[in-house]
Formats: structure tokens, sequence, C-alpha cells
């Protein structure tokens, strides 16, 4: 068994993507002085999680050769990532707008 | 008639598909991403009608081998006789002999002083896979009653062959039943089971074994076919339960086609299979019955209380990691003592209370639509004393071998039965062991995301780069 296999590159590719996102959230959040709270905080590490098995989904079923598989679970999983990510957004946005507005 | 869920020939077809993925996709990194992990279907994509040799990227076709060849002085060699694994063609016949004589010397002291990797059990393996197939050893394949008869082989006397405790000088093994269990599992596992289990021969158990055998006060069984009699000695048995894959990859092409490659050689295996597990078990020194695919008893049976599936709607295994993709449970009864495995409860019996999905698409009706188990049998081909779903095998028999082709409807639309690469079916089986309310609405999504769509009969291997189909047909989640 080879230790370290072709898909290394693959894992360390979504490591860095993943890093980078999270920096860029980090930075954004930073530069707005804003704080997120606790319901933020769950909904934003539940898209995460289910942005990961979106796409490991994905990629998986056409592997079996599952296409319709495929392309289904990025609607089944991304409608609920993209309305999670929406609240998520909303939210951050309100308090955004209230602060500003009292500055 | 059954409902059949063919793909409707308007929709866009397998290959297309995967174009349009590797176009659309493309622009948004999935491709890339998902022809990094191993995509086979791009592979497809890339196809020819006469594929070229794939070769690693660091190696190039040369028009001469890179050893020298003299092809105008080349002698033309005998044949095997002239190896040198034949004593005639030494000089002296009496070195050849010598050398074995040191090799058995040798042999011998290394099982006698239990050496790793050549201990007795050591041994047993590499007989049992080195002669497992009764070929070429002056033995008929193993006689299916008795096990494996291995000889030495009569062709050269090759005298190296000792297999049993008795002639290395030694006692049998001797392990915990546990240790046993394990030692099995993993000599299984190498020999060519996906997975085994161990079911202890009792007053219950026995009556999965096949009516014709019978058990009397002998030290060892014994069979008389001609009287059809078959005998058990009357001690502690274990029946050996041993699951015998088969391709699921081969499944995504026809019936036909995977009849003609997955399905049969899976029987086929299942008997060589069969035979080194005898041999194996005679190598340790213990009695070995049974061992190929029809001689011992009822395999669905065996498999349910060797825990190694649930019983399901269809009448057959479903295993929790295999589906109901096992060609066969062979069972092979021995006197090595085990530690026996238990049933499974994975939610999968009560799923198939509201799935149905086998009954629906079957084509000739066999397999029973009613939602809750029942008592029933009663037909010569069925037995009595099972809570189950009895299907109607003269249907399925009429249809299968009455002109139509062969069928495993039943097997590739079983929502268990999928590759194991995407997660979420992991997740689906949580559910359906700890939540069985959903189970009605993971049926409802197995059919809308496509699972078990009868394939494309235009679509055959034959295409495929030949390195890119798996070794024997069995994909990774096979094995
Ligand atoms: S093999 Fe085919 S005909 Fe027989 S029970 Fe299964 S689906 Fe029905
Ligand atoms: S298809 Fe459904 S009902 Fe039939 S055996 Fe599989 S799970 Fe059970």
């Amino acid at each position: 068994m080879k230790l370290i296999t072709w898909n290394w590159f693959w894992y360390v590719l979504v490591g860095f993507l993943m890093g980078g996102g999270a920096v860029m959230i980090w930075h954004i959040l930073k530069n707005m002085k804003l704080k997120m709270v606790w319901f933020e905080w769950i909904l934003l590490i539940l898209c995460f999680f289910t942005f990961m098995l979106m796409s490991q989904t994905f990629i998986a079923s056409f592997q079996e050769y599952e296409p319709r598989a495929a392309w289904l679970s990025l609607v089944f999983m991304g409608i609920p990532i993209l309305l999670m990510a929406v609240v998520v957004y909303r939210s951050i946005n309100k308090r955004y707008s209230k602060i500003k507005a009292l500055s | 008639m059954a409902k059949s869920n063919k793909k409707d020939p308007s929709s866009v077809g397998r290959r297309d598909f995967m174009k349009k993925l590797g176009l659309g996709v493309g622009a948004v990194g999935f491709g890339a991403a998902a022809y990094a992990s191993g995509f086979k279907n791009l592979d497809k994509m890339m196809e020819t009608p006469l594929a070229e040799r794939k070769l690693p990227f660091w190696v190039k076709e040369v028009d001469e081998p890179t050893v020298e060849i003299d092809w105008e002085n080349m002698e033309i060699f005998h044949g095997p006789e002239n190896t040198l694994f034949n004593p005639a063609s030494w000089e002296n016949p009496q070195d050849y002999m010598d050398i074995y004589d040191r090799n058995i010397a040798s042999t011998k002291k290394n099982v006698q002083d239990n050496v790793p990797g050549l201990s007795l059990k050591d041994r047993a393996l590499a007989d049992a896979n080195c002669w497992g197939w009764g070929g070429r050893s002056g033995a008929d394949l193993a006689s299916p009653w008795a096990g494996a008869d291995v000889k030495a082989n009569p062709m050269w006397e090759h005298p190296t062959m000792f297999y049993t405790p008795e002639d290395y000088g030694v006692s049998k093994h001797e392990g915990t039943p546990e240790e046993n269990s394990k030692m099995l599992r993993t000599a299984g596992r190498i020999m060519g089971a996906s997975d085994m289990g161990f079911v202890k021969l009792d007053e219950k158990t026995k009556k999965l074994l096949w009516g014709k055998i019978t058990f009397e006060d002998v030290e060892k069984g014994y069979a008389e076919p001609e009287k059809n009699k078959y005998v058990l000695p009357n001690k502690e048995l274990w029946a050996v339960c041993s699951v015998i894959p088969q391709s699921l990859w081969m499944q995504q092409y026809s019936e036909r086609m995977s009849w003609a490659s997955s399905n049969t050689m899976s029987y086929s295996r299942a008997n060589i299979y069969g035979n080194r597990l005898s041999v194996f078990l005679r190598g340790l020194g213990y009695q070995a019955y049974g061992g190929d695919t029809e001689s011992m008893g009822r395999s669905v049976g065996f498999g349910v209380m060797a825990g190694l599936g649930e019983y399901g709607r269809a009448g057959i295994l479903i295993s929790p990691k295999y589906g109901t993709d096992i060609r066969t449970v062979l069972i092979t009864i021995t006197d090595l003592p085990l530690a026996v495995t238990k049933p499974i409860d994975a939610g999968i019996t009560k799923f198939c209370e509201t799935c149905k999905k086998c009954g629906e698409m079957c084509p000739s009706g066999a397999i029973s639509m009613e939602e809750k188990p029942f008592w029933g049998g009663g037909e010569a081909y069925q037995a009595k004393g099972i809570k189950g779903w009895y299907m109607d095998a003269k249907k399925c028999y009429s249809f299968m071998l009455g002109g139509e082709p062969d069928c495993s409807r039943c097997q590739t639309v079983c929502p268990f039965t999928k590759f194991d690469d995407a997660v979420i079916h992991d997740l689906i089986k949580l559910s359906i062991g700890s939540a069985p309310l959903l189970n009605s609405a993971i049926r409802k999504m197995d059919d809308i995301f496509g699972y078990g769509e009868e394939p494309d009969l235009n679509e055959t291997p034959w295409d495929l780069d030949p390195m890119d189909i798996p070794l024997y047909g069995l994909d990774k989640s096979r094995s």
C-alpha cells in the first residue's frame, strides 16, 4: 500500500481551499469589527459539514456510476446549505447595519 | 405485468451525461477534482474501440526489448520437462533428491520449532493456496464431501508435499476458539472469502443442513454417494460460513453480461475456495466436510445465524456491507473449535417490510408483496419454519431458464446493494438501523436518485481500457 497516493494532492488542495476560506471569513469579520453569535457559528459549521458531505457525495456518485444521484445530491444538500448561508449572512448584515447606524 | 424502472430512452445516456459533466463541471473545478480522485467515467469518455495499451507515464514502448536477443542463434527450449523441477533434467538426479531432502528436513524443523511464517498454520495456508485447486496434484478436484485429498504429484513424485501435522511430526494445531476464529478469518480473506462467520452445530442449527446428512458415533464422517448417505461424526462441530462475493462493477452492465462474468465466476471461485479451506483445515489436523456450493446446507440460513447478514424479502441474504451482492455463503463443517459469531440486526429485514423494490421490479412476479413476513412454505422447494417472505422459485426459474436472459434484478435493485464510495450510504444505513420511521422516505429517495435503474444494453465493458477493469471484475467495495 502506498503511504501517500495521488489522492493526497486532492486532499491538500481541498485543505488549502478550506483554510483559505476560513482565513477570508475571519478577515472580513475582523475588518467589519463584527463578532458572530452562537447560532451563526452553529449554522456556519453545519453549512461547512453539509458542503463537505455534498462534495463527497457528488464526486463519489460519479465513481459509483450514478450520475443522477450525483446531480441530485447538489440539489438536496445544496439548498439547505444556501438557506443556512443566507440566514447567517442576513443575521450578520442586520447587526452590521445597526452598528453602522449607531456609529 | 411487473413494473420496470428501465431508463427512459429519450433521457440523456450515461456517456452523454459524462461528456456534459466534463464540459460543464470543468468550469467550476469539480471536473478536475473528480478526475484527481480517480474518476473512472472520464476514462470512459476517452475510450476508443481499439484502446491503446495504457502504460504508466514514465514507460515508453520501444521496438526492441531492452535485453539483447540473438534470434539467429536462439535455441528452442524443449519445455517444462527440462526445468530443474524435474529430477531427470539434472545431470545427477540424486543432487535433486538431496536438495529436497534438505528442504524436507528444514521445513519439518521450522514447523516443529513453530517459526513465525514457517509454522504449521503457514504451511497449511501455503498448501491450501498451492494445491487447493486440486489440479496436477494427481487428485481429482476435492471431493465435496470428504474434503480435498491432495497427494504428492505423481508426475514427478514431488517429495515436499507434506501437508498434515503427522507428516511434519507435530501434534495438530492448538488454539483457543477465539484464536482459531481469527486465524480462519485471516486465512479466509487470503483464500477468497470476503467475510466469514461461525455457527456451532446443535439440535437447532443441524436443521439447516441438508436432509440427506445424518450423524453417527464414528470418529470420521464418511459418504456413500450411491446410497445418498452422508454421515457426520457425533462430536462437537462448527459450520464455517464463508461469503463469496460477486462483482457489483459488472452489474452496471446488462443482466446477461453480469451473469456471464460476475455470477458464474463467483461459483467457480467458491468451489476453488472451498477446496482451499478444506486443505487448510486438514493441514491444521482437523476434519473438513463440504466445501462446494451445494454439499452441506442452506446458505442463507447459515448466513443469518452466523451474522453475515439479515434475511431479505427476495429470500436472499442481505449483508450490511455487500447488500445482496453475495453469490453464496459457502458452508464447510469442521471439528476445529471456533468462537461463534452472533446474528445481527441492522434494521434490514424491517426495511424490507416497507421497501418491496425487488418485488416491484421482479419480471416474473416471484417475490411476495405481503407487507409483513409470514409463516409459509410447504412446497417441495420451500422449507417451513421461517417467518419471512416465501418467494415462488418456480416462477423465477421458469422466467430465467425459459428463454429470457439470466436475471438478477432482485439483487441489483436492492437499496442495500451499492458501491461504498459515497459516505452518505453509511448515514442512510445508520438511519435504517436506528430510525425505521424514515424507511419509506429512504426507499422513495432511492428511486428518485436513480439507484437500481436497469442498465443501458448498449454499454458493455468491451470498449473500456482493459486496465480500468477491476481484477476478476471485483471492485474494491466488494472485497
Ligand atoms: S432472479 Fe429475477 S425473476 Fe428471479 S426472483 Fe429475482 S428478479 Fe425475480
Ligand atoms: S429490494 Fe427492498 S424489499 Fe427487496 S430485499 Fe432489498 S431491501 Fe428488502
